[in-house]
């Protein structure tokens, strides 16, 4: 979607309903870059976390990052991908099987997200997933904003308002203060940052 | 001599209980971000309903549900 305003100007009643909408949808407009930016990094490291996440098969794994998931099996975490999601595998003889292993700490449970043999297919489905998120998202917040344009301004057709709206909530980039997780900043001793 | 009658103070009725959330209130009360609730929806852990103009709701019976099960 590319941004109306673009095209032609928008008028003052646009300017102004768009700086009311910035207000309030502030906290979108920091939340979503952040989490799509995550999910970017996510999918243009696929390459290097699979790496990460294959060799770490062939290494020993500290027993602090031995964990048990809902599986009951025991998961070997090999890369962080978000704070508390972790790339893990399981070795079974000549091969591994991987996952992606949620933390939820306040139960102290290990979730699987997603599972296969293959690291770049697990990969792949979470990042999928949380594409699919971020267009649930997306859809929410449009329906939010057209709610909130035509309870303030009702009769009135301000469409390209809310299209501008999603473009920048869509596009902007993540101001440094936003990051969505601390997890990138930990150093896992057997991970990579990503 | 006019008496005044003391008038008992009514106690505030308490509001009726919310039966659904936004995505964002939704979040403020699960104490996670919006991105969180969001990934609930995606999954199934969360089931919404649709609002007028198709933004989400949080039925307050599936927050009830997620932290019974958590």
């Amino acid at each position: 979607m590319s941004n109306p305003f673009d095209h032609r100007r928008p008028t003052e009643l646009e300017d102004k309903t768009h700086a009311e909408a910035v207000r309030h949808f502030a906290e979108h407009l920091k939340q979503f870059p952040a989490s799509r930016e995550a999910v970017e990094r996510l999918e243009r490291d696929t390459d290097k976390i699979v790496l990460t996440a294959n060799r770490a098969v062939a290494k020993p794994t500290p027993k602090e990052n031995v964990i048990q998931a809902d599986d009951g099996k025991h998961w070997h975490k090999s890369v962080d991908l978000m704070e508390n999601i972790h790339l893990c595998h399981r070795p079974i003889s000549y091969a591994a099987e991987y996952a992606v292993v949620e933390h939820f700490p306040a139960r102290g449970t290990n979730e699987i997200l997603n599972r296969d043999w293959n690291a770049g297919e697990v990969l792949k489905s979470f990042t999928q997933g949380l594409r699919q998120t971020l267009r649930v998202w997306t859809e929410d917040l449009t329906a939010q904003m057209k709610e909130f344009l035509a309870e303030k301004f009702p009769g009135q057709d301000l469409s390209r308002v809310a299209d501008a709206f999603i473009h920048k909530c869509t596009t902007q980039a993540v101001s440094q203060k936003h990051t969505l997780t601390h997890g990138h900043e930990q150093n896992h001793s057997r991970g990579v940052r990503i | 001599m006019e008496t005044i009658q003391k008038t008992e103070a009514q106690p505030n009725p308490t509001p009726p209980e919310r039966l659904a959330y936004s995505v964002q209130e939704a979040a403020d009360m699960l104490g996670v971000n919006y991105f969180s609730v969001y990934r609930l929806i995606q999954r199934g852990k969360l089931k919404p309903c649709r609002a007028l103009r198709g933004k989400l709701l949080v039925p307050r019976t599936e927050l009830l549900k997620l932290l019974a099960t958590e």
